[in-house]
């Protein structure tokens, strides 16, 4: 089988803010890349936050391919508090 | 590593606030004192509201929740709604509550049926029969993920049945004003009489 890596670009939302960005990926990045990479965009915290795709949560480790994200996906990054 | 390349800011639109409000029963002490000083900073739809105060009623441990709802300004000033919220399993004490990790799908579930295109405007939780304030844990919540000016944590206690919501300014907790607002064709009360219909098949004329 002939795999062709080749970047990809998916739109983030900041749920926060409403804001959204467009990122370019590459086949081998992982979701916790992501998850920092728009943390850091957004100036925050990357281990305060999960990233989602529809009703899926995407896992930290995963590539993108693993985690199966596609070109023109829409990834939402979604707070994950902590009450005391 | 990947790169924002691109950033859309959302607008902030101009609207009126809700006009059919009222204050939370439940609404601490602090909370009218900031209420009777400032106008609303945040409008709490009556269905939300329910859904928290029911929520925290129905456990002894603390819950906790996303508010979900929009930014909108009137004659240049800032204020939050929140039209609904969005909550899951949680791995939860008396005196601490997050998510629990395998209930992030029905959390997710939750917000991709949303009926609106929310913005996460902050969070709830309770504290059951410790009162209405900011933990230690509270606050780094806030100052790590909430820390906009249109950002609220909204603190429930269900035992001695009090509310308040709250905001980080500068890193220093501070009360939001807030009251519960309806809309106006969900007040049951909108008309000002109610005629009764005379049914053209009733033989008898009997009113219903």
């Amino acid at each position: 089988m002939l795999v062709i890596a080749m970047s990809l670009r998916v739109r983030v939302r900041n749920a926060e803010t409403g804001a959204s960005g467009e990122m370019e990926l590459e086949p081998e990045n992982t979701v916790e890349e992501i998850i920092e990479s728009a943390a850091g965009y957004w100036q925050k915290d990357a281990g305060a936050y999960v990233l989602r795709r529809g009703k899926s949560l995407l896992r930290g480790q995963e590539t993108i391919v693993e985690a199966g994200v596609g070109n023109g996906d829409g990834l939402e990054l979604i707070p994950d508090p902590e009450g005391g | 590593m990947p790169r924002v390349v691109g950033n859309t800011e959302p607008e902030v639109q101009e609207r009126s606030p809700p006009d059919k409000q009222v204050r939370h029963k439940w609404l601490s002490e602090g909370g009218m004192e900031a209420l009777s000083s400032f106008d609303p900073e945040m409008y709490l739809h009556k269905n939300a509201e329910e859904k928290i105060r029911n929520h925290a009623i129905s456990m002894g441990d603390e819950v906790m929740g996303l508010l979900l709802g929009g930014v909108y300004q009137h004659r240049g000033e800032p204020y939050v709604i929140i039209r609904d919220v969005a909550t899951t399993d949680l791995d939860a004490t008396r005196v601490s509550v997050r998510f629990s990790r395998e209930g992030y799908e029905r959390l997710f579930d939750s917000l991709e049926s949303s009926w609106f295109d929310y913005v996460i405007v902050g969070w709830y939780h309770s504290h059951p029969g410790h009162t209405c304030f900011l933990s230690e844990v509270d606050v780094a919540t806030q100052a790590a993920m909430f820390d906009q000016d249109h950002h609220c944590a909204l603190v429930i206690d269900p035992v001695n049945q009090e509310i308040d919501a709250f905001h980080l300014r500068d890193g220093v907790v501070m009360r939001r004003p807030f009251v519960v607002y309806w809309e106006t064709f969900e007040d049951p009360y909108r008309g000002v009489t109610v005629r009764h219909r005379r049914l053209s098949s009733d033989p008898d004329g009997v009113t219903l």
